[in-house]
């Protein structure tokens, strides 16, 4: 079955993280997504040899992830054959993406104004640092500009250093950001003819992700959502962590007279051993005492919670959802893989990976389309191995032409 | 100036935070947004307490800008049933609401794709179209909890940490999964349906962590990590300055930098603890976070900034929300934006994450108040006369 982008042809100069993501979402979909490496090494992400002090074992999942479903193409953009080949590939593409920096674009004559000269209906997008207003100009990675946002000092208990989302967390979403501007401008292209330059930067994408609390800071200026909170002192105390007697739980009710009564109920019910019950307390009573005694009410929560079992407590709460009182446990990444969720959605998704000859679990779609599902039909490609069918079948070229091109270094 | 999505209809059924920014990524760039506002309390599940007090409701300037309102009574068979009407009449339907309300409402895909084939319908969704937890409430806090990632957020033996961005994932999922759907129906004719949950959209934001674990597992991909500990003291690591504030590095490729970097930290580039990248990331990995650690506390933050400034390294100094809101850069690019709204004056608002050179995003209009495009939606739309309009009011189907 085609895909739901199937006859979009989308030439990837990317490396590393948050350019490669943007083509994998578009590739998933379908589209044919040709990445230009580099003949020595290719995209830096090839590189990664640890994750956390531990070596990545047999298969670079950093790499083979984020480039599924894509060919690759060894190109020398530094050498004029090569160039002449990547301005073929940009009259029968429909986009350009790249992350690299504009000063390399330049140096390699493959600036919008040059490309949209090759071809007028071509989407030329970038996934940059900082912006195309940009003012700062050193070299962008995730956390480096996570730091600028704000978004990680405001994470994690007062005194504690701040809280970098995890890895790539950024890259993702600027990633996705870019996927995203590349389908505005093929629809606009589609509608006009006319092609465009787009843009997602790391640090605007990264503003954006923080919408929930940057937006209600710079309304308020309060230091509620731009600074470390104690748990102890949850601004919400039914809307917080607690920890059972065997692991972490999050609790959702909101602060409302009857969720408080139903929740109280529950704790009443399972013989928590306190001497004075929560809603017999005066301090308790009101949404407006809840908030102001909230150390008083997280910690008694923290007793009674402590007495028994996350699983316990899912068993006395669930019946519950009706009445606005929520709670998961909070799951570690085996219990993640083990979720019958997960699969039946197909979060995770098994693939075979060439490179181990084995079946491996990776990411899958986060992105459902009922009738034109993504699909992985390969992991990342091997370094250049698509070359002489592209130059060859598509490009034109014959085979003494690609032995020059050889010869001239444009192609390994 | 022409616009990305013009011509372009989308009916807003969302109740939440994020499904509202899904559908205003859509109405920033020039599609026709039509919201569908209840005429009784909001059903929204999500964290009450993220909304900000105050007289000017900063989340739905964000979530509702670039749509009119219309306020039906969805409790009323005649109001839903104008809802269906103004859904045959556009491209798109977006909600973030309960299946089982949906289904309540006759606001479902079935009912609405049996009169309007072509539609692409996008749900928002805690945990997915599928499987046990399909119908389960979408509160992104439940979502991040299924991920995995709030065991490892903090230093070891702190609690878990709630992130609370998991949800702008699933909105900017959302928007990608209803053009991709579009770009399909452009080509065959065929609509339906798509769907990003919370739990979708955590996942994704935990990618490489999540993949990591998948590759490698074991407890070490589990567990809370020291900021001491890390598989490279120039990568991924924090240490604070002299006056307080964190600097962090990324400089993954340490033979690159080392040359540059070793002296600002006053060390010898050929120290023989740290002078290969091996020594650097594996034999002197722990002892050379202590040094760095030792280094950065000897300078303040200021110093730092203008040294890998000059030296155009990645690092940098970790800021709060006050950086970004002065930064002229910030402005700009327009990711944040003064506006000005009609009741609360000038505010400064998140703005567009999206640079496009032809058809840049635009505030056409700010936030409506409910009902407040009521009569105009009923007549552009359904071309519903005066008199038909003022019948639904006075029988209170619509308001506004």
């Amino acid at each position: 079955m085609a895909g739901a982008l199937a006859g979009l042809r989308v030439i990837d100069l990317t490396v590393w993280f948050q350019g490669p993501v943007a083509a994998q979402h578009l590739a998933d979909f379908g589209a044919e997504v040709i990445k230009v490496e580099r003949p020595k090494g290719g995209d830096q992400g090839r590189g990664v040899r640890s994750i956390k002090a531990l070596p990545v074992g047999d298969w670079n999942q950093y790499f083979l992830v984020i480039n599924r479903n894509k060919k690759s193409m060894a190109l020398d953009l530094k050498t004029a054959a090569g160039r002449e080949i990547m301005y073929r590939l940009v009259e029968r593409s429909d986009v350009f993406l790249s992350n690299l920096g504009a000063e390399n674009l330049a140096a390699w004559q493959l600036t919008w104004e040059q490309l949209s000269a090759v071809n007028p209906k071509l989407v030329y997008a970038t996934t940059s640092g900082y912006g195309p207003y940009a003012t700062t100009s050193k070299p962008a990675f995730d956390m480096t500009v996570q730091a600028l946002t704000g978004l990680m000092s405001r994470l994690g208990e007062p005194g504690e250093p701040p809280i970098y989302l995890g890895m790539g967390s950024g890259d993702a979403y600027g990633g996705l950001m870019a996927a995203l501007a590349i389908l505005l401008a093929l629809w606009h292209r589609n509608a006009t003819g006319k092609g465009q330059r787009v843009d997602a930067s790391l640090y605007g994408a990264q503003l954006f992700l923080a919408a929930p609390t940057l937006q209600a800071w710079l309304a308020t200026r309060d230091r509620r959502y731009s600074e470390q909170q104690p748990r102890a002192a949850a601004h919400n105390p039914l809307w917080n962590t607690y920890r059972a007697k065997d692991q972490w739980l999050v609790l959702c009710v909101p602060n409302r007279d009857d969720a408080f009564a139903a929740l109280a109920a529950t704790l009443e019910a399972a013989g928590a051993g306190r001497a004075a019950p929560l809603a017999g307390d005066a301090r308790f009573a009101t949404v407006a005492g809840r908030r102001e005694h909230a150390r008083e009410l997280v910690a008694a929560l923290d007793a009674i919670v402590a007495t028994r079992t996350a699983g316990e407590w899912m068993a006395r709460w669930a019946p519950l959802a009706d009445r606005r009182i929520a709670a998961s446990p909070i799951a570690t990444f085996a219990d993640l893989v083990r979720d019958a969720g997960v699969r039946a959605n197909d979060y995770l998704m098994e693939t075979y990976c060439e490179e181990v000859q084995r079946p491996v679990t990776v990411r899958g779609m986060p992105i459902t389309l009922s009738r034109t599902p993504g699909t992985i039909r390969s992991l990342g490609p091997e370094l250049g191995q698509d070359t002489e069918m592209i130059l060859f079948e598509m490009l034109g070229y014959d085979w003494d032409e690609i032995g020059a091109l050889k010869a001239a270094g444009a192609i390994p | 100036m022409t616009r990305a999505l013009a011509g372009l209809r989308v009916i807003d059924l969302t109740v939440e935070l994020w499904g509202g920014i899904g559908a205003a990524l859509l109405g920033d760039f020039g599609a026709e947004v039509v919201r569908i506002d209840g005429l009784g309390p909001s059903p929204a599940v999500g964290a009450e307490d993220e909304r900000p007090p105050g007289a000017w409701n900063a989340h739905a300037a964000l979530a509702q800008r670039n749509k009119r309102s219309l306020a039906v009574d969805l409790e009323s068979e005649r109001g839903r049933e104008l809802v269906r009407a103004l859904v045959v009449e556009s491209d798109v339907a977006i909600t973030d609401r309960r299946r089982a309300d949906l289904v309540r409402l006759g606001l479902d895909y079935a009912t609405l794709a049996a009169r309007k084939p072509d539609l692409v319908y996008a749900r928002g969704s805690g945990f997915g179209p599928k499987g046990p937890d399909a119908d389960a409430a979408a509160i992104d806090e439940l979502a991040a909890a299924r991920t995995g990632m709030m065991p490892i957020l903090p230093q070891p033996g702190r609690p878990p940490v709630f992130p609370g961005h998991g949800q702008m994932y699933t909105a900017v999922m959302l928007a990608f999964g209803i053009l991709t759907a579009l770009h399909h129906r452009a080509r065959t004719g065929e609509g339906q349906e798509v769907d990003a949950s919370l739990l979708g959209g955590n996942m994704y934001g935990a990618s490489l962590d999540l993949q990591a674990y998948l590759a490698i597992g074991g407890e070490r991909m589990l567990q809370p990590i020291s900021r001491l500990d890390a598989g490279n003291p120039m990568s991924g690591t924090m240490y604070r300055s002299a006056d307080g504030p964190w600097v962090t590095l990324t400089m993954p490729d340490t033979d690159r930098w080392w040359p540059i970097f070793a002296p600002l930290v006053d060390l010898a580039v050929d120290d023989p603890r740290f002078d290969t990248h091996d020594k650097r990331c594996g034999t002197h990995r722990l002892e050379m976070m202590q040094v760095l650690e030792a280094a950065i506390r000897r300078r303040p933050a200021g110093h730092w900034r203008t040294m890998f400034q000059e030296h155009q390294l990645s690092a940098d100094i970790i800021e709060s929300y006050e950086f970004p809101a002065a930064d002229p850069q910030v402005r700009r690019n327009r990711y944040l934006l003064t506006i000005d709204d009609p009741s609360a004056g000038e505010q400064t608002s998140l703005g567009f994450p999206i640079f496009m050179s032809e058809t840049p995003a635009r505030l056409d209009a700010t936030a409506p108040a409910r009902g407040q495009h009521s009569a105009a939606v009923l007549h552009d739309i359904l071309g519903l006369s005066e008199d038909a309009i003022t019948a639904l009011r006075d029988a209170g189907t619509i308001a506004g």
